[in-house]
């Protein structure tokens, strides 16, 4: 990069705007809004976690003399840290919102199709132990792939059938694991 | 030489039935993952982490040294013909080797990548064979404190070199940190951070979270943001190198080589920098500079190569010191601790035999993967026909099957599915991830051996900068801290000195950032 290549074939690209100011300034291209608000909402997460990880230094016992570093400061540390990144995180994305440009908004269907693997999920976490490992690894196979634009639902069901039982007979019967067994026994 | 002897008493032990087969499932499984876009094989580790509990230490750690070298290698497959690189390593091979794909290139692109990769491999097995017992040896003097010091240096660069911003960096950092810290504090015998379930007492297993962090954060993203079409570059003819393309690989493998082992092998390394580095030295070297954006080989080989010997190199210090520096070795780290082998300069003392076999079936892979990978690789170009909804969906059904595995319970895949939004937010920001999963696996072990150091000095926090190594590291630290910050300072100067004449200058140097 330090280098340019005064190369006379390549011109400048299409779509490059002629004077150059504000994109010569940052080298990376600049985040558009989706990323940005997603930078805040990290920092927002890490300040969630700030609160509870110091809450749970603050509530550890301190330091004996066996130990001179007790099981608090560490997690105290991670807080403070956690606390700082967070709120530069959070000054960083608010500072670049304005200048930041405009991204598609994700349409509300792909949230909720998100929403949706997640019920997916949790159907999942419930019905192993009851239906077995085949029964449900399928239905999770199937679903997920519904909702991530799988066109044929037979098709696809046929595929995670066959998928889960190649997964069932290698990694229950040849190797060993032991994956929960419904009332039909696979 | 001792190394030679413990090395062909190695081979003895790899050539037998079992472990070279256990080496062909691995590097055929690397080199699956590698060429599917979406897992990577620190995932793919994770995952099969649980099989730990059913095979003996040779068998699982000969395996999962497959899939770190085969996923190397396949991972460039996949950023040559559908421009999507698998993981950021092989994200310099995209820039030349899918250009060359367009241009109906793509065969010759692949087997520069394919060989360079195995002599990369090569090189770097070899680099690894005579340095890591001598690192180890060194190694043995260090104490609590050189290690606090190593395991800082490696946070502050995991978190600075993997993606453009180091808040970002740290904040993935912080956010592994704080997981690693959930469960029973080892010293004290006080829960930490369990919020009253029991599934959380005895911390969240390495398996749900990396699964997590990689798989379904991956999973949430293609959900919320959608399956762009890709067109995959049809392979054309046979994977041959022309007289020509030799001519120009060769010195590019072995500059890739020389650039890739040394800074991987780095307790800071990492495989993303030598790629980089190695694209801009083959770029400014090339006699065929013009070709550079439109489908240049040395911009495919130097790279590839780069990124194997770097693949390499980081085994000295995870082997050696036991600091891993990429999700990958954080992971086969864990591995290692699941048998009750801790990684450092005790493990060629005391488990020497184990690890001469490892290091041993690295040279058999690496040639079984040059044999898969040359020939066969249109059988692997197939799988990118695999639509991404039937791949997603079998990441789901493989990310729960690990995670049931390993914990068993209704709460930890509950814990998995948190984590997973944890990492939607994460790839929302386009933050990095394996910083995270460098904290989750490094955080306790820096946090004992801190707790180490000041129980050797009675509380006095003068003891980490006790030794003249200490205090270079910490120099280190803090230069690596300023260092992206003084960078861009300097580059913002000369940006601004640059756009003075205004329209030729500008155009290319953006013209020099794009490629």
């Amino acid at each position: 990069m330090s280098s340019p290549d005064p190369d006379p074939a390549t011109g400048p690209r299409p779509g490059e705007e002629p004077g150059g100011a504000p994109a010569a300034v940052a080298a990376d291209p600049p985040e558009d809004r989706r990323t940005v608000l997603g930078g805040g909402a990290l920092g927002l997460l890490l300040l969630v976690g700030a609160v509870l990880v110091l809450a749970e230094a603050a509530a550890l016992h301190a330091a004996t003399d066996a130990t001179p570093l007790g099981p608090a400061v560490f997690p105290a540390l991670v807080g403070a840290l956690m606390a700082v990144v967070g709120v530069a995180l959070v000054v960083r994305a608010a500072r670049r919102l304005g200048a930041a440009p405009s991204s598609e908004p994700i349409p509300l269907s792909r949230v909720l199709r998100l929403a949706g693997l997640l019920v997916l999920l949790v159907g999942f976490a419930v019905a192993l132990p009851l239906a077995g490992y085949v029964v449900s690894s399928t239905a999770l196979f199937t679903g997920a792939a519904l909702l991530l634009g799988a066109p044929r639902p037979w098709h696809t069901l046929a595929y995670g059938w066959t998928l889960v039982a190649v997964v069932y007979l290698v990694f229950d019967r040849l190797i060993g694991l032991t994956l929960p067994a419904g009332p039909w026994g696979f | 030489m001792d190394q030679l002897g413990a090395l062909m008493q190695g081979f003895a032990d790899a050539v037998t039935l079992g472990n070279l087969v256990w080496a062909l499932v691995g590097v055929t499984i690397g080199t699956v993952v590698g060429v599917l876009p979406g897992i990577g094989p620190a995932l793919t580790v994770a995952m099969l982490l649980p099989l730990t509990f059913r095979l003996d230490p040779a068998s699982s750690l000969i395996m999962f040294a497959g899939i770190y070298y085969g996923g190397m290698y396949g991972g460039s497959t996949t950023s040559i013909l559908l421009n999507t690189p698998g993981e950021s390593a092989s994200m310099v091979s995209a820039l030349e080797g899918n250009k060359m794909a367009r241009a109906g290139r793509g065969a010759a692109a692949l087997a520069t990548a394919a060989i360079g990769s195995f002599v990369a491999g090569t090189i770097g097995t070899i680099g690894l064979t005579f340095l890591a017992p001598a690192v180890a040896e060194l190694a043995v003097g260090f104490g609590p404190p050189e290690y606090v010091a190593l395991m800082a240096l490696s946070f502050v660069t995991v978190s600075a070199l993997l993606g453009r911003s180091l808040v970002k960096g740290a904040a993935s950092l912080l956010i592994g940190l704080a997981i690693g810290l959930v469960g029973i504090d080892a010293q004290s015998g006080q829960a930490r951070l369990d919020f009253g379930v029991p599934a959380l007492l005895d911390g969240i297993d390495v398996v749900v979270v990396v699964v997590a962090l990689f798989a379904l954060g991956e999973t949430f993203e293609r959900l919320l943001r959608g399956t762009g079409r890709e067109t995959v570059e049809p392979v054309r003819g046979r994977a041959v190198l022309s007289r020509e393309d030799w001519r120009r690989s060769w010195p590019a493998w072995l500059r890739g080589t020389a650039l890739g082992f040394p800074i991987g092998g780095l307790p800071a390394g990492g495989a993303d920098v030598p790629t980089f580095l190695s694209y801009s030295l083959e770029r400014r070297l090339s006699k065929h500079r013009s070709q550079f954006g439109k489908g240049a080989i040395e911009g495919v080989a130097g790279p590839e190569a780069a990124n194997n010997a770097a693949a390499a190199g980081v085994l000295v210090p995870l082997l050696t010191i036991g600091l891993p520096t990429s999700a990958t070795a954080a992971v086969i780290l864990t591995a290692f601790q699941s048998y009750g082998l801790q990684p450092g300069p005790q493990l060629f003392t005391e488990s020497g035999p184990l690890l001469w076999t490892l290091i041993a079936s690295l040279y058999i892979g690496n040639v079984m993967l040059l044999v898969l990978n040359l020939p066969l690789v249109r059988l692997w170009a197939r799988l990118l026909t695999i639509p991404a909804y039937g791949i997603y969906a079998a990441v789901l059904v493989f990310s729960t099957l690990g995670t049931f595995a390993s914990g068993g319970t209704f709460d930890d895949l509950i814990v998995l599915y948190a984590l997973g939004l944890v990492a939607l937010v994460l790839r929302l920001a386009d933050a990095p991830v394996a910083p995270a999963v460098v904290g989750v696996i490094l955080g306790p072990l820096a946090e004992t051996q801190l707790r180490r150091a000041l129980a050797l000095s009675q509380g006095d926090p003068a003891v980490l900068v006790s030794s003249p190594l200490t205090v270079t590291l910490w120099v280190l630290i803090v230069l690596a801290l300023l260092a992206p910050l003084a960078w861009r300072l300097t580059r913002g100067v000369r940006e601004r000195r640059r756009t003075a004449p205004p329209v030729p200058v500008t155009a290319v140097e953006s013209q020099a950032d794009q490629d």
